[in-house]
């Protein structure tokens, strides 16, 4: 055996994380029902564009533009955080994804992953439904900036989303408080308002969510005005992002001691 | 009369199904912590986002507005319930039975009416007075019917669609969050329904959620009650337009269904 | 057969005539596909109280004709008639007759209780305050399951659930009872004990009609069987004429058999046909009754102690009834 290296580990998850990624595209395909909330999108872009009134404040509207796609991203990684491994459990493919040497979290991660970066088509939906219902072309002063924090995004999505599918297994009655963890994080994560303009007992809380930092920094990159402390700022949501992701994987290694000693997930 | 007793029957034997599937969902903790708590978080959301984007509807507009919304958007789950009808494999059994299918739908998924009920109530009593909203007593004992006719409308609007997707169940999830979306932003939820272009308008007076609004709205800003009423009126018309639709929707079901041979007796 | 009076102005439960029924397979893009032809021509008469068994492979178009008699699905041609009843035009009478049973786990509502589900569909049809209750508690009563009437039926077990789906048929007293492939995943005990439910149900004068795959099922409860297959109707006979076909068409198969035993097997009367494989294994199908005790006589007095007898499938009585039938009518 040779001895384990960083390289080998890495190239390791990357093949892993890009597989479980992979699958959950051919999945998506069969069965569009992970990414249906792309169908919603729409209708939540003229709500939020019709609140902003894009003739009269196209500035405002254009940072409306960005709460439909966020809302939509995180809800799409709740719903398939919710429904994997209920599924795999349903479909007998836990037990085989476990003991497979690769792992559970970097599966869960990918497969979250992936879903998420085919929500990223709500920004185009959106935008699309801007210009052609309100005649409002949004321009983004930073691409490299919003890119980079779209980026960023992605990454501590799944991996904040992989806390909860292993949640969901692990309490029974969690899956009832799923809708719980929607619009209290929009507003934590300042979708809409930033999180700089809520009651101020509420902004410690905000700086732990990755999505308000996300936010701000999407918000701040449509502007002329030069991003400050862009680095920082998606080094933050990288590592909100990586806080969540080792809580995830923990919580998931939970789950794997408990298939494997009681052979199945029993009743949880 | 003997006539009324049967449906009445009906509607009741399957109202207890539907409660029964309801405690299996919620407890009152689950229910209070993680279903009220969330929709109580979606009026403030929407509120604080109108305040942000700057809305022409004010604060206190928003509030009752959204909370309201709130009875429609849990209505609307019984295009889930629904479902639930054609994967238990009761369908065919329905069908061959000899009652008309509404009723028994419409008795199934009224557990949504009181839950959406209670949680609009709670928004208006319980949020209004921060957002703005000063209730007499009259006016807020007047706004509980006024929901309550409201959220009954606006679960017929949902049976219709229910009617309308029995035959694609996987499309109940996103057939009822695009309705209540849409509605969100046609029925003066956000913006005034006169922001709108005609033909726009013109439907959002189908649906009872834009009557809702309104009669909860007069009472809220002391208007007269007989303004309210008008308004509620309008609510009982939509709701009464979209039964028939609904009874329609399932009769197409059975009927369809003995054409194709789509009802099938097991999975 | 024509024994029993023509009680309530009709002496047959079902009559079916010319009855033929196509589906469209696909949707869209995909229609190009023929038209499949589930039921094709199809007679058939079933007397008053009779309980009468419809006999078939999968896909034969047994469950297509259960559905049109429960008027979930239209005829494409012919007619069908439900206690003297049109199927299509007076849907509400026929509904208002039947009782439908059906094989798998579903067609119940899980949360709700036995006596719940009972008194929701007594509701369906009509029945209300005592007598529905006294109704609820006759059936729960008959299928056995009154002492677990208030329990949820997510804790039953699937024997009891399909019990509970035969009372649920047999709330409002109905006079036909359409039993299609009833114990379909049912462990071969909780089958057992359904069928004798079945047979006690039937005694009462509540006509029956069953269908299923299993020969044992239908020779078990029925007092005729009909053959049905690739949606046409082959023969309708005494459940005994089916019991002959059984033993007829039996199959032997034995181990280390030489081949002069072998060769003196095939020389024996209502012996068909004798295959051998490597290692002295033949496999004898025989074509008359009797003709097996013979056979493994032979295979005793021969030192053969490695055999087994078989019963035909249904696929097998299959083939030796059209044969059969194709050289009566044929030549």
């Amino acid at each position: 055996m040779t001895p384990r290296t960083p390289g080998p580990v890495l190239r390791r998850t990357a093949v892993t994380v890009t597989a479980a990624a992979r699958l959950q595209w051919a999945l998506i395909r069969r069965s569009p029902g992970d990414v249906q909330v792309l169908v919603t999108i729409p209708l939540l872009a003229i709500v939020f564009l019709a609140m902003a009134d894009p003739s009269q404040h196209p500035q405002t509207a254009a940072r409306a533009a960005l709460a439909p796609p966020l809302i939509g991203l995180w809800s799409m990684a709740l719903v398939v955080a919710g429904e994997m491994i209920s599924q795999d459990r349903a479909w007998g493919t836990l037990e085989p994804v476990i003991a497979a040497p690769a792992g559970l979290v970097l599966v869960v991660f990918g497969r979250i992953a992936a879903v998420v970066v085919t929500g990223l088509a709500a920004f185009a939906e959106t935008w699309l439904v801007a210009k052609v219902l309100f005649g409002l072309t949004i321009t983004v002063a930073h691409p490299g900036w919003f890119a980079l924090t779209l980026a960023a995004s992605v990454v501590a999505m799944a991996g904040t989303a992989s806390v909860m599918s292993a949640v969901f297994v692990l309490a029974r009655s969690a899956r009832t408080y799923q809708n719980t963890l929607s619009y209290p994080f929009y507003l934590l994560g300042g979708v809409v308002l930033p999180a700089s303009q809520l009651p101020e007992w509420l902004r410690p809380l905000t700086r732990v969510v990755f999505l308000s930092w996300a936010s701000d920094l999407l918000r701040d990159s449509l502007r002329d005005a030069p991003v400050p402390d862009a680095w920082q700022r998606v080094a933050v949501i990288l590592g909100l992002g990586l806080i969540g992701s080792a809580a995830g994987a923990w919580l998931l290694h939970r789950v794997t001691i408990r298939v494997r000693r009681l052979g199945t997930l029993g009743r949880a | 009369m003997k006539r009324i007793a049967y449906i009445l029957r009906i509607v009741r034997h399957s109202a207890a199904n539907g409660a029964a599937d309801f405690r299996a969902t919620y407890t009152w903790k689950s229910w209070t912590f993680g279903w009220l708590a969330r929709m109580l978080t979606q009026v403030v959301f929407f509120v604080v986002a109108g305040r942000a984007l700057g809305a022409t509807h004010t604060q206190h507009q928003l509030l009752v507005s959204n909370a309201v919304t709130a009875c429609v958007i849990e209505t609307m789950a019984v295009v889930s319930t629904s479902a639930r009808e054609r994967r238990d494999g009761t369908l065919p059994l329905l069908v061959a039975a000899p009652p008309s299918m509404i009723w028994v739908f419409f008795g199934r998924g009224t557990q949504h009416v009181v839950s959406g009920t209670l949680t609009s109530v709670v928004a208006l009593l319980a949020l209004g007075p921060l957002y703005g909203v000063s209730w007499s007593w009259s006016s807020a004992l007047l706004a509980v019917p006024a929901v309550i006719l409201t959220a009954l409308a606006n679960y017929c609007l949902g049976l219709a669609l229910s009617g309308l997707v029995l035959s694609h169940t996987s499309l109940r999830g996103v057939a009822a969050n695009a309705g209540y979306i849409a509605m969100m932003a046609v029925c003066g939820v956000q913006v005034p329904v006169a922001f709108w272009p005609l033909p726009v308008q013109v439907v959002a007076y189908g649906l009872p959620l834009t009557y809702g609004i309104r009669a909860v709205q007069a009472l809220s800003a002391g208007q007269s009650v007989a303004t309210a009423a008008a308004w509620a009126c309008g609510t009982v018309l939509a709701g009464c337009l979209w039964f028939l639709l609904a009874a329609a929707a399932f009769r197409r079901v059975g009927e369809r269904g003995r054409r194709s041979g789509s009802i099938e007796f097991s999975i | 057969m024509n024994a029993i009076p023509p009680a309530g102005g009709f002496a047959l439960a079902v009559e079916v005539s010319g009855l033929s029924r196509t589906f469209t397979p696909g949707r869209g893009v995909r229609r190009k596909r023929a038209d499949v032809l589930a039921l094709d021509g199809v007679d058939l008469t079933v007397p008053r109280g009779e309980v009468h068994g419809l006999l078939g492979p999968n896909g034969a178009g047994k469950t297509t004709l259960c559905k049109i008699l429960s008027t979930i699905l239209l005829p494409t041609s012919g007619t069908v008639r439900v206690c003297g009843l049109d199927v299509v035009t007076d849907v509400r009478g026929v509904r208002a007759r039947i009782g439908i049973v059906f094989g798998g786990d579903r067609g119940l509502y899980t949360r709700l209780t036995a006596r719940q589900n009972l008194s929701f569909w007594a509701a369906l049809s009509g029945l209300s305050g005592r007598g529905s209750a006294a109704r609820v508690d006759a059936v729960l009563d008959r299928v056995g399951l009154r002492d677990r009437a208030d329990d949820r039926v997510e804790e039953y077990s699937r024997g009891m659930k399909q019990r509970l789906h035969l009372a649920r048929a047999l709330v409002h007293e109905p006079t036909l009872l359409l039993l299609d492939e009833p114990t379909t995943g049912m462990d071969p005990v909780a089958a057992r004990d359904f069928r004798t439910l079945v047979g006690e149900v039937s005694g009462s004068g509540c006509t029956v009609l069953l269908t299923t795959h299993d020969m044992d099922e239908a020779e078990a409860l029925c007092s005729r069987v009909t053959l049905i297959d690739n949606g046409r109707i082959l023969t309708t006979d005494r459940p005994q004429a089916l019991g002959e076909w059984i033993s007829r068409y039996e199959r032997v198969e034995a181990e280390g058999v030489p081949s002069a035993v072998a060769d003196r097997l095939e020389e024996l009367e209502g012996v068909g046909s004798l295959q051998r494989s490597p290692g002295g294994r033949i496999r004898v199908q025989t074509t008359a009754q009797g003709a097996s005790a013979v056979v493994i006589r032979t295979l005793l007095d021969a030192g053969v102690t490695t055999m087994s007898v078989n019963r035909p499938t249904l696929e097998e009585v299959y083939l030796h009834v059209i044969g059969d039938r194709g050289m009566a009518v044929g030549r």
